[in-house]
């Protein structure tokens, strides 16, 4: 299944992103970015489905948390940027 | 045990606490340090533990609820995050050494003293008015004093730093679960506070409240941005170096529920009313001086009392003979008995929780009144 993560720049924020998803009735969980795309080092995202993502990323927007990028899970397990 | 210390700390506590962190010691690992189930539970709980702190004190995010070890040290990272050396401080006179103490540790710095009479509010903003002129760089009061329980005028002096563009730190440690303490509202810069007492956690526990950037006291691990060998510039990250103190924090995560579902008002109603009766039972012995507000009009759950011919220590002892857990001596607040007049004696202070009861002050009393016979 496609899906997508939402890069955040740190745990706390991305409970607060995720958090603010669920409450909306999106599906959203929190875990470890992977290493090829943490950038600075350890990280977290939330990931959410392809479904979802376009709704999220306006609530997100309207309530003013910001990410880092968001990304796409390819079917050869690694991530590619989504320009936004 | 007749357990009158609340001040100091809380001994009895909800029963979820104990549960929560005897459950959390074997379940949960380090938030932040792995996206296992063991991190995530625990990532999980000091994240509900910031959501139910920023609610009850009306942070405008969890992001700004900052967990520490205690008050002190809390306040030991707003300190030294606005005072520099040499600067010029305003304190209120019935302050802990946990704010004069760093206050102290900084080079050169010269501290005002706001010394207003004891339970008279006006007084003590008045001599805040008198005192923050231009050469003070910063004013630091406790809510509530914890020696007398007296209640400070603190949105007043949080009102008047903001008139005279002072930054301004909020000492919450004695009210914190029972007195208003809205973020929003007070106008601090930063709001220090314990979580082993009103707040009803385990000891070990403290949260600061930041409204602004800080400077780091600590420096290591966050779990984020790990590369960078300088502390993250965001909260909370940046003011919480090492694993946290999760069997903890999952204990305050229950306190904090127990005062939301109790509320504050009916706590420090409850507090209060102990506090009336029991300053009632002990002016009506022969030799005891209580220090109490009319009406305890400003005064929360704590007072303050001495018996004539006995030392406080000796007073303490022998209550704590009987069974009665009071505390006696300068409670770490010099400056308090000082403004108060009472450093050279000293006090005897009985303090009150929301697991108090009237029985509690009438054994008290009853101790108190065969010692003034004895």
């Amino acid at each position: 299944m496609v899906y997508y993560l939402i890069l955040c720049r740190s745990l706390t924020y991305a409970q607060r992103t995720a958090s603010v998803l669920e409450r909306a009735g999106i599906a959203a969980r929190v875990l470890r970015s992977p290493k090829s795309v943490a950038g600075e080092g350890c990280g977290y995202a939330v990931k959410v489905s392809e479904r979802r993502l376009a709704e999220a990323l306006v609530l997100l927007n309207r309530v003013g948390l910001k990410h880092k990028g968001v990304y796409i899970a390819q079917t050869d397990g690694s991530f590619r940027e989504v320009g936004l | 045990m007749i357990y009158l210390d609340a001040a100091a700390t809380t001994l009895q506590k909800p029963q979820s606490v104990a549960r929560a962190s005897a459950w959390a010691i074997s379940h949960m690992a380090s938030p932040g340090r792995g996206g296992h189930r063991p991190a995530m539970l625990a990532a999980d709980t000091v994240f509900a533990c910031r959501e139910e702190a920023a609610g009850l004190f009306h942070a405008p995010e969890p992001d700004h609820v900052v967990f520490t070890m205690n008050a002190t040290h809390a306040l030991n990272i707003a300190i030294k995050t606005l005072v520099r050396p040499g600067d010029t401080v305003l304190i209120s006179g019935y302050e802990h050494n946990a704010v004069t103490r760093p206050l102290a540790a900084i080079p050169d710095v010269r501290v005002k003293v706001a010394d207003g009479a004891l339970f008279d509010p006006r007084d003590m903003l008045r001599r805040f008015e008198e005192e923050l002129d231009s050469d003070v760089s910063c004013v630091i009061c406790g809510h509530v004093s914890n020696v007398f329980g007296y209640v400070l005028p603190v949105q007043e002096i949080g009102e008047l730093c903001a008139r005279r563009r002072t930054p301004f730190i909020l000492d919450a440690s004695q009210s914190a679960g029972t007195l208003p303490v809205h973020m929003d509202r007070l106008g601090a810069d930063f709001i220090a506070m314990p979580g082993h007492k009103g707040l009803y956690g385990p000891q070990g526990t403290g949260i600061l409240l930041c409204a602004r950037e800080a400077r780091t006291l600590l420096e290591g691990g966050t779990g984020s941005l790990s590369l960078l060998q300088q502390m993250p510039g965001f909260l909370p990250d940046r003011l919480e170096a090492g694993t946290h103190n999760v069997t903890g924090i999952a204990g305050l995560l229950e306190g904090l529920r127990f005062v939301r579902r109790r509320g504050e008002g009916a706590i420090l109603a409850h507090e209060r009313q102990l506090t009336a009766y029991c300053v009632h039972l002990l002016e009506g012995i022969g030799g005891v001086t209580v220090y109490a507000a009319p009406r305890l009009f400003c005064q929360a759950g704590v007072l303050s009392f001495r018996l004539e011919g006995m030392d406080c220590e000796e007073v303490g002892a022998r209550l704590g003979e009987q069974g009665i857990a009071v505390r006696a001596g300068l409670h770490c607040a010099p400056t308090a008995h000082r403004t108060a007049g009472t450093l050279d004696t000293g006090t005897v202070r009985a303090s009150f929780s929301a697991f108090n009861t009237a029985a509690d002050a009438e054994a008290l009393a009853a101790a108190v009144r065969r010692l003034a016979r004895s």
